[in-house]
């Protein structure tokens, strides 16, 4: 058997806590149907590019779709803690893998989680999507590309701190303040080219941003000319965070 | 030491292996040679630099300085092929949470690419052996420090492996569990395994290393034999014994100055007196002739034999090149073995 089966299948199994998934489905669906609902009253459909007019509760749907994205980034920092707090980072060390393929592993287990929760999120999210939806390629190519890096860009990130910080406690706090950043900052739950001027700046620095306005683009069809300098901004943030977490792995102290 | 890299009969060949964090020296130029099918010992005090040697030799940290080959294989440019090949049973607790003893041996034996049957093979000839029945199915989180310590080391039996590195292993185990283990080792070194093995228990690697290695600060200080180590380092024996009468001043002032006895002390609980000495045989004589002129009964006498933990405590305490003709002073002996009861120094 290929050995990043073996390895992704030793993540899935061993260190995913049902839980902790089972939580962080339940939050992107009370999202969408408790907070959407709640404030779709209040707020008038507005246009999202591309003339795509849409109500706030689909608006808030593809964000919290996107949501699971950073969720399941997390995962990855867990996984790897859980196996330094158990010993078996060192044991799988001395394994027969190398560091590359350990580290790989974590990341294609994370993915896996990702897009498999987004999934999930999206087929119970169905009913508030309905019709609006727009089904072709190319909005399944840029749905899939948003799932996919942005999974790869949380999921370095998460492994990053995870290596940068002593101990899992440490690792918890600073992990959910940093994502609460990127969360708040990001397109999840306002347009970002509505906000005050320096939220504004701050969010269109944000790889959440471009992960979100990439799934709303797929599924709304609500390409804007940014939207390619969204997928460039987003890509060459994932591939610079990935190296840094590859990095910092392999230095990593035993 | 010379150590010859180059030669294919030895499981393990180090020359010169060094291991320096910043400005501390862990492991300091190290060499010696593991046999194929032998028990090799590493012994020494906390801190030796046991570990990191292991550390290294398992391919988790890379030297500092100095060569090494493991199964004829080169620890710098070889690191995958080398783990393949061997097995860790590490110092500290490893474990998947969330999983029974039965899945986590499973999934052991899954990410080694051991075929399925063969798997399920081995687990249950494993379980059986390692005496884990009652807790097959517990969670790996639920077991006792002593059963999860079992699990680490039956676990390491699930895939091939051609040099094993054991690093304190039976640290939790009971003593049953323990000769248990040793046994099991045994068997596995006659089918062709070779053991790399540390602990603080001597008599454990008294009964199973074919060679012993002391090391301390770092350094290897010696390399031999248990057999030979207890000859060449072994501290004097001590003379054990008791009077019908108790304890008795004059003898002990007559004893204490004769030249042939180092240290009298009594260990007040249960009246044995020990003498410490290099010249047993010249301290009974003189004990019986002290105590026939003063009329004292000994009720029973002994000869307390050198141990592999003398030798080991004299060789951490004053280094290497002090043979067996090397007397210790009454003041180190007693330092260097510290007696069986609550012995003081007898008045």
């Amino acid at each position: 058997m290929n050995i990043y089966v073996r390895l992704v299948y030793r993540n899935l199994r061993a260190n995913l806590d049902r839980i902790s998934l089972f939580f962080e489905l339940v939050f992107p669906l009370f999202f969408i149907f408790v907070q959407g609902f709640a404030l779709s009253e209040l707020v008038t459909p507005f246009d999202i590019g591309n003339g795509r007019v849409i109500s706030y509760q689909l608006f808030l749907a593809a964000g919290a779709i996107t949501l699971t994205v950073i969720n399941s980034g997390t995962n990855a920092g867990t996984q790897l803690w859980y196996d330094r707090k158990n010993g078996m980072f060192e044991q799988l060390l001395m394994g027969p893998f190398t560091r590359l393929q350990y580290i790989l592993s974590i990341i294609l287990a994370t993915l896996i989680i990702g897009i498999a929760s987004s999934l999930l999120v999206f087929l119970i999210a169905l009913p508030v999507l309905g019709g609006a939806l727009y089904l072709s390629l190319q909005s399944v190519f840029l749905t899939g590309l948003a799932l996919f890096l942005g999974t790869m860009f949380f999921g370095s990130f998460a492994l990053a701190l995870s290596v940068a910080l002593k101990s899992s406690e440490s690792f918890n706090i600073v992990s959910t303040f940093t994502f609460f950043i990127f969360l708040f900052t990001s397109s999840v739950f306002y347009p970002a080219n509505k906000a005050p001027p320096v939220i504004q700046s701050v969010s269109l620095l944000n790889p959440l941003t471009y992960a979100t306005d990439l799934l709303r683009a797929g599924l709304f069809d609500s390409m804007t000319p940014f939207i390619s300098t969204e997928l460039t901004l987003l890509t060459v943030e994932t591939i610079v965070i990935f190296t840094i977490a590859v990095l910092a792995f392999r230095r990593i102290r035993v | 030491m010379e150590v010859d890299l180059a030669s294919g009969s030895f499981a393990v060949n180090v020359k010169d292996l060094s291991k320096r964090f910043g400005d501390k020296v862990a492991v300091d130029s190290v060499s010696f040679e593991v046999k194929r099918s032998e028990v090799f010992g590493f012994l020494g005090p906390n801190g030796a630099g046991k570990t990191t040697t292991i550390k290294m030799l398992t391919t988790l940290l890379p030297p500092t300085s100095g060569q090494a080959k493991i199964l004829g294989l080169d620890l710098r440019s070889e690191g995958k092929k080398i783990r393949q090949r061997i097995g860790v049973v590490q110092q500290q607790d490893s474990f998947d949470q969330g999983l029974n003893v039965e899945t986590s041996m499973n999934l052991y034996g899954l990410i080694w690419d051991v075929p399925k049957q063969e798997r399920r093979r081995r687990i249950d000839e494993l379980i059986e052996r390692f005496e884990m029945q009652e807790f097959r199915k517990k969670q790996v989180v639920d077991l006792s420090g002593g059963q999860r310590r079992r699990l680490q080391v039956a676990r390491e039996f699930i895939h091939d492996m051609d040099l094993l590195f054991l690093d304190e292993p039976t640290v939790g185990l009971d003593p049953l569990a323990r000769r248990a283990f040793l046994d099991f080792f045994k068997e596995k070194v006659k089918d062709g395994l070779t053991i790399f093995f540390t602990t603080h228990i001597i008599e454990e690697a008294e009964y199973l290393c074919d060679r012993i290695a002391v090391m301390n600060e770092g350094r290897i200080v010696e390399i031999d034999t248990p057999g030979n180590l207890k000859r060449r380092f072994g501290s004097a024996k001590a003379v054990e014994f008791r009077l019908l009468e108790g304890a008795s001043k004059n003898l002990v002032k007559a004893l204490s100055s004769s030249e042939v006895v180092n240290k009298l002390v009594l260990d007040e609980l249960s009246g044995t007196y020990r003498a410490t000495t290099s010249k047993p045989e010249l301290v009974i004589p003189e004990l019986y002739r002290l105590a026939d002129k003063l009329s004292l009964h000994i009720s029973s006498i002994y000869i307390a034999e050198t141990t592999l933990e003398d030798a080991f405590i004299s060789l951490v305490k004053n280094g290497s090149g002090n043979d067996s003709s090397h007397v210790h002073s009454g003041e180190s002996y007693a330092a260097a073995s510290p007696p069986r009861g609550s012995f003081k120094e007898a008045e």
